[in-house]
């Protein structure tokens, strides 16, 4: 367990990939208002961890996996939204986004109740309660 | 930029954005009954300042309602002509009053987001604290 700690590394991602999607909603929410504009969003993150066997690099044979400096294996490229595009108008779905932005908060929450928790395993088992 | 720093930069320009909007939605219905009175508009923009970088709201040109002006029948009024009309403003109270709810909505969506991201990243700040 101390040599890995895939807890951390998944918590991270988490957490990672939840920041990021915040900043895209973020964005779509700002161009709401905007013609032509398309919204964008990011893979969700169970999707990622599910279907990805190169990206979710959870094994030990993967490069960078020791010493983490091989980057975040969660890193995802945005999709655009498949939403129609009409003539003067964009593809943004301020309530979608609203949905999206909770979900989002909700999986951040979750990632660092999971590393803080984590982290207290640690130091109680390293007898500093 | 870290990912909360753009989503905070981004909601700020949004932000702006419908508060110019709101500035120029009120500066119509304050002028509505201005003789010769035309009504402004303006479209956002989304601009993305540098590469990888996030796409920020913009204010584009203010421009003016080329719609026909309202004749008013007012033989009395200085400004009428022979007949007996002149030429009021283009300002429909009903559109600028809708205008200005939409962007208030518009505006509460991006303050939420802000505020969220924010609270994201206290969240984060938090894990340092024992």
């Amino acid at each position: 367990m101390f040599t890995e700690l895939n807890v951390f590394r998944m918590a991270h991602g988490m957490a990672f990939h939840a920041g990021q999607r915040q900043a895209l909603i973020a964005q779509n929410m700002a161009n709401a208002d905007t013609p032509g504009y398309r919204g964008r969003d990011l893979v969700a993150f169970t999707d990622l961890v599910n279907n990805g066997p190169d990206r979710a690099a959870l094994r030990a044979t993967r490069a960078g996996h020791f010493g983490g400096t091989g980057g975040n294996p969660f890193d995802t490229e945005p999709v655009e939204s498949k939403l129609p595009l009409a003539e003067g108008q964009n593809a943004v779905s301020v309530e979608e986004e609203m949905v999206k932005a909770v979900d989002t908060k909700r999986q951040h929450d979750r990632a660092l109740a999971i590393y803080r928790s984590s982290l207290t395993i640690l130091r109680t088992s390293l007898g500093r309660g | 930029m870290s990912d909360f720093g753009q989503a905070l930069s981004v909601s700020a320009s949004a932000l702006r954005a419908q508060a110019t909007r709101l500035r120029l939605t009120s500066e119509n219905i304050s002028n509505a009954d201005t003789p010769g009175y035309r009504r402004k508009v303006v479209s956002f923009n989304a601009v993305q300042e540098e590469r990888d970088g996030p796409e920020k709201v913009e204010v584009g040109r203010v421009r003016l309602d080329k719609s026909d002006l309202e004749s008013i029948y007012d033989p009395g009024h200085p400004l009428a002509d022979d007949g007996g009309h002149y030429e009021g403003s283009n300002v429909d109270l009903m559109i600028e009053i809708a205008d200005a709810r939409e962007a208030q909505r518009s505006y509460e969506a991006n303050l939420k987001m802000f505020d969220q991201a924010r609270k994201m990243s206290a969240g984060l700040m938090d894990l340092l604290r024992r």
